[in-house]
């Protein structure tokens, strides 16, 4: 009797020990006592590879910096990685191949916001942690849903924002004239813009709002000059972009500073040869996110790793744009702790702040915000030098909302 | 307000030559073979692109820049009637027709070398070729014009004004509107049909090209620039389809509309401006400015 007693106790200790200490309960797919799943996407070929070939790839490199570390709570993370192309179908088709055949935790991916977007409705009917690799995103962080996270790099709200409060602090412009795209991007511009504006005291004295495949800027450079503003900011994309500034240099603009958003200059050294016209740019200003010049002091730590990682492989200037994400699921992967489930990394996720060491300001998410980054650099660039204006400006949340 | 007005009139003139080339290389086609050429944007860019790549790795001066795309274009034209149109058309069936056929082979073709060009390493950026001519504008008047857009329109005129010569006074142009006019009649007078089937699918695309090559300085080049090819269809439509003077004029008066109603408008009614004008063209005068009544019927 006693000798039963003692099995009894022995085996009841047992499991009172292996539910204590035992291996951690892995309750959604994607996650084995050694491993945690992600599928990584991006536009790997295509004309826009550009914009997500290297961060999907600093992403990688990110989370084999963690492996190295010994991983996350003892498990180490695998990805696997697919090309969206950039196009909404190839994106919502690479998502749902990476959750029902992979079996992935959580998706970390898409570089141009409709791809992102366009994925939006699947992960949330099947509670997927959806993590934006360096999309702008706005459609999919605004209204923020549970399980999608984005904007690493800052959305066109926060572009339109910071934009605009760099034209009146630092260019004492009080007269602004405004050329954004009749698409969502420029709406998401201009709507900041325009708030930050009236709250500043600034008076915008011409908004242009033109097609993203405009051949000829000459009608509505023509209304900038007539309303005679003293300072223009454009939030073109990259062609566009380019034909405003040969066009300002034609009207003979240039004593009017130009301040362009970062999507029409992905490339500095690129758009002022396409350009082709130094005096376009003796008083141009170009918007970042980032906490330095691409290959500043600053980013240059991460362009060394990157170039351990890849030694084939020349950097591109959207490279560093994709360890933000990589940084915010390891962290909040590590303070979810063993027991690991999707939902719980959402509530993490929501808790996360941090310095990137990467942007020019804190990476924060909450219950209610889902885009990640609100903050803007501006440098002065001549078609060789460029210099770091002072300050780096930020979006309240609250501005055009 | 005049100041404007006169400065986009001269802004519009100059896109609109090059819409109204691109437009003639259309209806270039369509004359001679009832085919709707949609094609014809994507060699507008394959066009530039080969400019690129004759000043980046041949160092040629412009004038040889456009020979080369040119010539590079008319094979490509010739050889794609050759090997996809006459396959196509060999296998018509009597009484049915076989245009739809190659209006989709031109749609086909489109996609080719829109995907076949983005394998192109340098395609990967927005780029653009350097200006023919640099230095400061030109005032004419209060207006001021880029040597460039001069250079644009001069061009464009000196192959207007080549076309033209080779339609009116070379036998192979009389030859090849003979086809365009009755086929059959002009195989039984000895005419080689297919060779000249082939030789209007070169022609138009060295036009094409010669568009791409004035484009690539101005608007910048990436493998979606065909796009532009709605453009040379409203110019066509509103010209009147079959009149190449009509394209022509088309062209201009499309590149001027659209900066007018920029100006007066918005800025974001430039891109719906062509097809406005369009609707009103057709439902006005379906033939086009100078499309003229049709007198005699194709046998």
């Amino acid at each position: 009797m006693l000798r039963l007693k003692t099995l009894r106790g022995a085996l009841l200790g047992a499991a009172a020990m292996l539910a204590a200490f035992g291996p951690a309960r892995a309750a959604d797919p994607g996650v084995t006592d050694g491993e945690i799943l992600i599928g990584l996407f991006a536009p790997m070929s295509g004309q826009l590879a550009a914009f997500g070939f290297d961060p999907l790839q600093a992403a990688k490199m990110w989370y084999e910096e963690v492996n190295k570390k010994g991983g996350i709570h003892g498990r180490k993370i695998k990805v696997i990685v697919e090309d969206d192309k950039c196009t909404p179908t190839e994106a919502v088709t690479v998502v749902k191949k990476l959750a029902t055949v992979d079996k992935v935790f959580l998706v970390n991916g898409g570089s141009c916001t409709a791809a992102a977007v366009a994925a939006q409705e699947f992960v949330t009917r099947e509670k997927i942690p959806f993590v934006m690799l360096n999309a702008a995103g706005d459609g999919g962080v605004f209204p923020p849903t549970r399980y999608v996270f984005g904007a690493f790099g800052g959305t066109q709200r926060t572009v339109g924002a910071t934009i605009m409060e760099f034209a009146i602090k630092e260019l004492k412009g009080k007269k602004i004239a405004f050329i954004a795209h009749d698409d969502d991007f420029g709406n998401s511009n201009w709507s900041t813009a325009k708030a930050v504006a009236a709250r500043m005291g600034a008076e915008v004295v011409a908004v242009e709002r033109i097609p993203p495949r405009i051949n000829d800027v000459t009608a509505p450079l023509l209304k900038v000059r007539a309303a005679n503003p003293d300072v223009i900011i454009s939030t073109a994309y990259p062609a566009p972009a380019v034909l405003i500034a040969q066009k300002y240099a034609e009207f003979g603009m240039t004593k009017t500073p130009l301040v362009q958003a970062v999507q029409g200059i992905p490339i500095p050294a690129v758009f002022a040869k396409n350009v082709g016209n130094d005096a376009a740019l003796v008083n141009f200003y170009y918007g970042s996110p980032l906490n330095d010049l691409t290959d500043g002091p600053k980013q240059q730590k991460w362009i060394q790793l990157y170039k351990q990682y890849y030694p084939d492989r020349t950097p591109g200037a959207f490279m560093t744009y994709g360890l933000p994400s990589a940084m915010a699921i390891t962290r909040a992967l590590e303070k979810v702790g063993k027991d690991l489930t999707r939902e719980k990394f959402v509530d993490a996720m929501e808790a996360t702040e941090f310095d990137s060491g990467v942007l020019a300001g804190l990476t924060a998410f909450a219950k209610d915000r889902r885009d990640g980054y609100r903050s803007s650099i501006f440098i002065r660039f001549d078609g060789k030098t460029h210099t770091l204006m002072p300050g780096a400006y930020s979006w309240n949340g609250k501005d055009g909302m | 307000m005049t100041l404007l007005i006169l400065q986009a009139i001269a802004s519009g003139v100059v896109t609109g030559c090059v819409y109204a080339l691109i437009a003639l290389s259309l209806v270039i086609v369509y004359k001679s073979t009832d085919v709707i050429n949609f094609a014809g944007g994507e060699i507008v860019m394959i066009g530039g692109y080969a400019g690129m790549l004759a000043l980046l790795y041949l160092g040629l001066p412009y004038i040889l820049i456009f020979a080369f795309a040119a010539i590079a274009t008319f094979a490509l034209g010739a050889l794609f009637d050759r090997i996809v149109l006459h396959k196509v058309l060999g296998r018509a069936v009597p009484g049915q027709s076989i245009l739809v056929a190659m209006v989709i082979a031109t749609v086909g073709l489109s996609y080719v070398l829109k995907g076949g060009v983005r394998v192109v390493p340098y395609t990967e950026e927005v780029r653009r070729l350097p200006p023919f001519f640099t230095g400061e504008p030109i005032f004419i008047g209060p207006v001021v014009v880029q040597r460039q857009d001069i250079a644009i329109i001069v061009v464009a005129v000196v192959v207007m004004a080549a076309l033209w010569a080779f339609f009116s006074l070379t036998l192979t142009g009389k030859a090849l509107r003979a086809t365009s006019q009755n086929p059959r009649a002009a195989a039984l007078v000895g005419i080689p049909v297919r060779r000249m089937r082939m030789t209007v699918w070169g022609i138009a695309s060295a036009l094409a090209a010669i568009a791409g090559v004035l484009l690539a300085p101005k608007l910048l080049m990436t493998p979606d620039m065909g796009v532009i090819v709605i453009l040379a269809f409203a110019a066509a439509i509103i010209g009147g389809f079959a009149s190449l003077p009509g394209c022509i004029i088309g062209g201009i008066l499309l590149g001027v509309i659209q900066n007018i109603v920029g100006l007066y408008v918005g800025s974001n009614a430039i891109s719906v401006a062509p097809f406005a004008v369009i609707m009103l063209i057709l439902a006005l005068r379906p033939q086009g400015l100078l499309g003229g009544r049709v007198a005699a019927k194709k046998v």
